[in-house]
């Protein structure tokens, strides 16, 4: 297992420090942050100025290295629009996602498990097949569209605040985060209703399901004392794996509903070229994929023996 | 694997089921039942019943093939140029002389429309066709081959995964320009990994089997063995996952589009519709403008996604 472990680990390793390279040279390589682009025209000497004050003019094996030395002492650097240290932005919106995260998860863990449970107790009802339909559309319709389709008709109305709103307008953030909650639960919630389902189903023909009714249990008991807990397994590993999706991937529907999050941060980066806010948000974003791939894997290693050998 | 009951116990039907089943790969059946017409019962024919019998999955069929069939005579039935700017003329709501109405540059949205079908049909086919070469050729070698070759593909397909979809696609786009071309490159760069890994699983499993120890016992080369005995057993899921990679594709170009990266900014493309819709044009009861695009793209992707879902289950009724 130790060995398994630590070769997961070596992997995991490489494959950020091999995602840095590449994103290093997307951004600076093969892209020049201060050329003339379209209609913005920048002089040769500002340019010079620029590249030397951000330590571009070194070659560019030095910059990677220098880039990596700082990522490990957690030295982001400044930004190129308004010299603002990368690691204070990066804080700013860093509690907004994970706010967003936490009550979009608390949204589709409520629906999904309450929808998976009633479509197995009333299984082939009415509300079966409501279940079902519903979660067709909500997995089938793009989150994007779904967003869109919020932003447009909800908002401005009710408990919802309307998106675009000026900067002098203070809405609270249980507000603020309900919409782009919403719409990225919606999918989650239905994939969780699903799993809910199908495990209720198999977890009600055990035999300690039967014993359960057997001895005269009131259904209310059977269902949600007995079963319940035993069905709810599939969703915990779900939403483990849901969390770094949604930390890393909230991209567009931060953007659609203006929410100051990492995501809408990221956005607004690439659209001013600010190249050192795009590498840290991305090596984030890698770095939460990895590490959660990794913890997942080596779960799976220390519960099945198989694959540690493999 | 279930056991397979004696085909004496069976009706005939039955054993004319069983039989095919049991044979390799699809495409011609063996002469000796080629006589019997009417009764024949080909693979495809099962496969085809099978799907039939899916609503929702001849729905989505029915969708995709209205779609394909617009997208191919786009320039015949568009009643105006989609990029022909009249500004005396903007934002005039759906009316007889525009279905769609017309966006805030006056020009004709249901032409717009038209235009966008088109080009998200493009990008989704090549980058379909693109991503699952390059998987499917990958994924085989590196489960077949086993060792170095294995390892370095994994690898690569680890890396590549690591970078959220969008995320990677827009970084990609950055660094190539803009253009329909570079939304193709950059959709099959992040999407190829997927269907590589799908393809080794498959060919890992298969590669041990009996009838490939057979095949390699009479001589067979290790490209005739991939070729003949293997791909067509293994390709299944990755044809069906690809349909619903059409789906990712659009969406994802759409998405680009809206953020402000990928196609040039007067495009009549989807994504750029409802991005003017919804952020550059705030005028109250122009709705219009962001309900078709954004209906086309929902129409879209639950297309390809039924027709997907039904291919699975026609292809394999042991995943129901």
């Amino acid at each position: 297992m130790g060995k398994f472990v630590i070769r997961r680990l070596a992997q995991a390793v490489l494959v950020v420090i091999a995602a840095t390279l590449l994103l290093f040279i997307g951004l600076f390589v093969l892209g020049d942050p201060f050329a003339s682009t379209g209609d913005k025209t920048v002089p040769p000497e500002t340019q010079a100025i620029l590249r030397e004050r951000f330590g571009m003019d070194k070659s560019l094996p030095m910059q990677y290295l220098t880039y990596l030395g700082n990522l490990f002492t957690g030295d982001l650097g400044v930004d190129f629009n308004q010299r603002r240290d990368v690691s204070d932005m990066i804080a700013q919106a860093l509690p907004a996602t994970a706010r967003l995260a936490l009550v979009a998860i608390i949204l589709d863990v409520l629906i999904g498990v309450v929808a998976g449970i009633i479509a197995a107790v009333f299984r082939y009802s009415f509300w079966d097949v409501l279940v079902t339909i519903l979660t067709t559309l909500a997995i089938g319709i793009p989150t994007f569209v779904i967003g869109i389709w919020l932003r447009q008709t909800v908002s401005g109305f009710w408990i919802f605040p309307g998106v675009p709103r000026s900067f002098t307008e203070v809405v609270p953030w249980y507000q603020e985060v309900l919409l782009p909650a919403i719409t990225l639960a919606i999918v989650d919630a239905a994939f969780i209703a699903r799993l809910m389902r199908g495990s209720m189903l198999e977890v009600l023909r055990t035999d300690y399901i039967r014993t359960a009714r057997a001895k005269g249990l009131g259904e209310r008991t059977v269902i949600l004392k007995h079963a319940f807990r035993n069905s709810i397994i599939p969703v915990v590993t779900y939403v483990g794996i849901s969390i770094g999706i949604l930390l890393g991937g909230a991209l567009i529907t931060e953007t659609l509903f203006q929410y100051n999050g990492v995501g809408f941060l990221l956005v607004k980066s690439i659209n001013q070229n600010n190249n050192p806010v795009i590498m840290a948000l991305v090596t984030f974003a890698v770095l939460i994929y990895v590490f959660l791939s990794m913890i997942v894997d080596i779960l799976y290693a220390y519960l099945d023996p198989r694959i540690r050998l493999s | 694997m279930t056991t397979q009951p004696d085909p004496a116990d069976l009706s005939a039907p039955a054993q004319a089921v069983l039989v095919e089943s049991a044979s390799d790969h699809p495409g011609p059946l063996p002469e000796d039942t080629g006589g019997k017409k009417g009764k024949n019962r080909s693979q495809f024919g099962d496969f085809w019943r099978r799907f039939k019998r899916n609503k929702l999955a001849m729905t989505g069929l029915v969708v995709v093939a209205i779609m394909v069939l617009l997208a191919l005579v786009q320039p015949l039935i568009s009643p105006y140029d989609p990029y022909d700017q009249n500004l005396l003329n903007a934002l005039q709501p759906p009316n007889s002389d525009h279905w769609f109405g017309t966006d805030v540059l006056g020009r004709d949205l249901y032409s717009g429309m038209l235009y966008g079908l088109k080009l998200a049909l493009i990008v989704g086919l090549a980058t379909m066709v693109g991503s699952m070469t390059l998987g499917v050729v990958l994924g085989a070698i590196a489960g077949y081959r086993g060792g170095f070759s294995d390892g370095l593909v994994m690898r690569i397909t680890d890396l590549f995964l690591a970078f959220p979809y969008l995320i990677g696609a827009i970084l990609v786009v950055r660094t190539f320009g803009s253009g329909v071309f570079q939304i193709i490159l950059a959709l099959v760069i992040l999407g190829w990994p997927t269907a590589a890994r799908l393809m080794r699983g498959q060919i890992l499993a298969l590669r041990e089997s009996e009838y490939v120890e057979a095949a390699r016992s009479i001589g067979a080369s290790d490209t005739r063995i991939v070729t003949r005995h293997i791909l067509p057993n293994a390709i299944q899921p990755v044809f069906i996952y690809s349909f619903t990679g059409i789906g990712v594709a659009v969406v994802a170009m759409a998405s680009l589009a809206y953020l402000g990266v990928g196609v040039p900014p007067d495009t009549p493309e989807w994504g750029r519709m409802i991005n003017q819709g919804i952020e550059q044009v705030q005028v109250a009861g122009k709705d219009f403008l962001w309900m078709f695009p954004s209906g086309a793209i929902c129409i879209t992707t639950l297309a390809f996604a039924f027709v997907s879902d039904g291919l699975r289950d026609a292809l394999d009724p042991k995943l129901r």
